[in-house]
């Protein structure tokens, strides 16, 4: 095989990308992996955690090798107001017992070590390299497919098929046409700081053990009416603060999510969490929240799209899922190169192993969610406010009757919101949460 | 440089930038910011503020150098008057391993 020539080329080191890799090099296929950033994972951030049973389908045990922060134990919902907080939450030390239920990470080291670990495999990687074309091959009169790519130095490099894994912009997905043009209303925009605190500090803060971690996700005050939500995940040393919300409602509100960031950081709840802890990184990204109308087309002839790139997330799963998209169009790949067929009529097994996944189910199910939000996003913000401000009147302790202090905690309740729009906000709040 | 809020920080003092020769992002046409566009919403919704308004040379003045590729710029301007791409292989943003 001339060396310019491979049975596949991936485009971007993240998790689906690395995951292809991997696989296809586990399966002997010659893989090259292409990266823009100087390292895998110098370009990405995410809130977050990732979780043990996707990830364990494609390196089983990965918990004894990946670089992980914490075992995540503690999930809570913070439902905020100015000065208080309504939370639910839920603590099991059983998941800090193999094989664990979830792990926050940071992907600048997380993205580094699955690309390594597919190099080690076999695969072949380049960073600091940008594709800037897909390569076309005629295939009859009217019938091309993509044999390859071009880098941003002119070099041509030609591969059976290509895998798109190039991140949520998707320049090379789009110009293919398999994806159509994304709204604004359809991304979440995401600040992030990283703030480092010794151990203990943040183990007494947030009553964990040794190597046990938290995550909080609050909603209501710390957007300012925009349909998101604010987080506070555990790292080893580190707490990562989050904030996001879509878009256009960021920009109809004329807010700065930077700004935004600071107020919460300075919610005398989240404050007290963070006391004395110093910035160590500030980070940025959109998410596709597109949901199932806007999912692309995965395949044509020569290529297929896995991860953020195909939009492939679902609540606030998405690492996960991409991981699992590169898997599946590895298998697809390592089929078609037993077939030696690289046209859409093999590619598409690749949309057959999607559309049986439970994630694209997940998607389907939460088709008109989004819609809710367009409509009324200020749902999270009233909820909040109307929980927060019942719960102080029936944590209140006061003179009167029982019976006339929850006519007025009633009253109160519905007078921020009416009848009508409590239930339905309440209603698709839950099934909001349900999938946090 | 401007700074974010009271307190006179920036959030750039915590992120690695290699910067690229030639800016990675444009205005498409001045025009529409000039004329089409009231709030400018640019100025504000960019995490790391790359995009300001200069009033005496009535355009938006694009600090590339500021840029950590959140990719909210292309998608969020409401005229799709901002051309973005991705800067070359290596530069920009460097999350750092630790």
């Amino acid at each position: 095989m001339k060396s310019d020539r491979y049975d596949a080329i991936v485009v971007g080191a993240g998790p689906a990308g690395s995951t292809a890799a991997l696989v296809l090099a586990q399966n002997n296929i010659s893989v090259l992996l292409i990266e823009r950033g100087a390292e895998p994972g110098s370009k990405n951030m995410f809130g977050g955690s990732i979780y043990r049973q996707p990830v364990a389908k494609i390196i089983p045990a990965f918990w004894k090798e990946a670089p992980l922060e914490r075992t995540i134990v503690s999930d809570e919902l913070w439902l905020m107001d100015k000065n208080s907080a309504v939370k639910v939450g839920f603590t099991g030390l059983d998941f800090n017992q193999e094989p664990y239920n979830k792990f926050s990470v940071i992907r600048s080291n997380f993205d580094y070590w699955l690309a390594q670990k597919a190099v080690k495999a076999g695969a072949k990687l380049i960073t600091s390299t940008l594709v800037t074309d897909l390569v076309y091959e005629k295939t009859g009169l009217l019938t091309e497919k993509v044999d390859g790519v071009k880098l941003d130095n002119g070099e041509i490099i030609y591969g059976d098929v290509v895998l798109l894994a190039e991140g949520a912009n998707a320049p090379l997905t789009e110009k293919a046409g398999l994806r159509g043009k994304i709204e604004s209303s359809d991304l979440f925009l995401y600040v992030k700081e990283e703030v480092a605190l010794p151990a203990e500090v943040i183990e007494s803060r947030f009553q964990l053990s040794e190597n046990e971690g938290s995550n909080i996700g609050m909603i209501g005050y710390p957007t300012a009416g925009v349909s998101g939500r604010g987080g506070i995940w555990t790292n080893k040393e580190s707490l990562s603060i989050i904030l996001g919300g879509y878009l256009n409602q960021i920009n109809n509100k004329g807010l700065s999510p930077y700004q935004l960031l600071s107020n919460f950081k300075a919610h005398p709840l989240v404050n007290r969490l963070i006391a004395g802890a110093e910035t160590t990184a500030y980070k940025a990204h959109i998410i596709p929240k597109g949901g199932y109308t806007n999912l692309p087309q995965f395949y044509d002839d020569g290529v297929l799209v896995a991860g953020d790139a195909a939009t492939l997330v679902s609540g606030r799963r998405g690492l996960d899922l991409a991981m699992l998209s590169g898997l599946y169009a590895a298998e697809t790949i390592a089929q078609a190169q037993a077939a030696q067929d690289f046209t859409s009529k093999l590619l598409q097994n690749y949309e057959k192993k999607l559309k049986n996944s439970f994630f694209i189910k997940d998607i389907k199910n939460q088709k008109g969610k989004n819609q809710y939000y367009k409509k009324h996003p200020d749902g999270d913000f009233l909820i909040s406010k109307a929980t927060n401000k019942a719960a102080y009147q029936f944590f209140t302790v006061g003179l009167e009757e029982k019976k006339a202090k929850f006519k007025k905690i009633k009253s109160n309740f519905l007078n921020i919101e009416s009848d009508q729009k409590l239930l339905s906000d309440l209603y698709s709040g839950l099934k909001h949460w349900r999938f946090f | 440089m401007r700074n974010f809020n009271k307190e006179q920080s920036s959030p750039l003092d915590y992120v690695d930038i290699k910067v690229d020769d030639e800016s990675h992002i444009s205005i498409k046409k001045k025009e529409v910011c000039l004329e089409k566009c009231e709030n400018k919403p640019c100025t504000y919704y960019c995490p790391t503020r790359v995009f300001s308004w200069q009033g005496k040379q009535n355009e938006i003045r694009v600090d590339y150098q500021r840029c950590i590729e959140c990719l909210a710029c292309p998608y969020g301007c409401p005229y799709e008057n901002i051309a973005w791409e991705y800067p070359h292989g290596g530069y920009g943003v460097i999350y750092q391993r630790s």
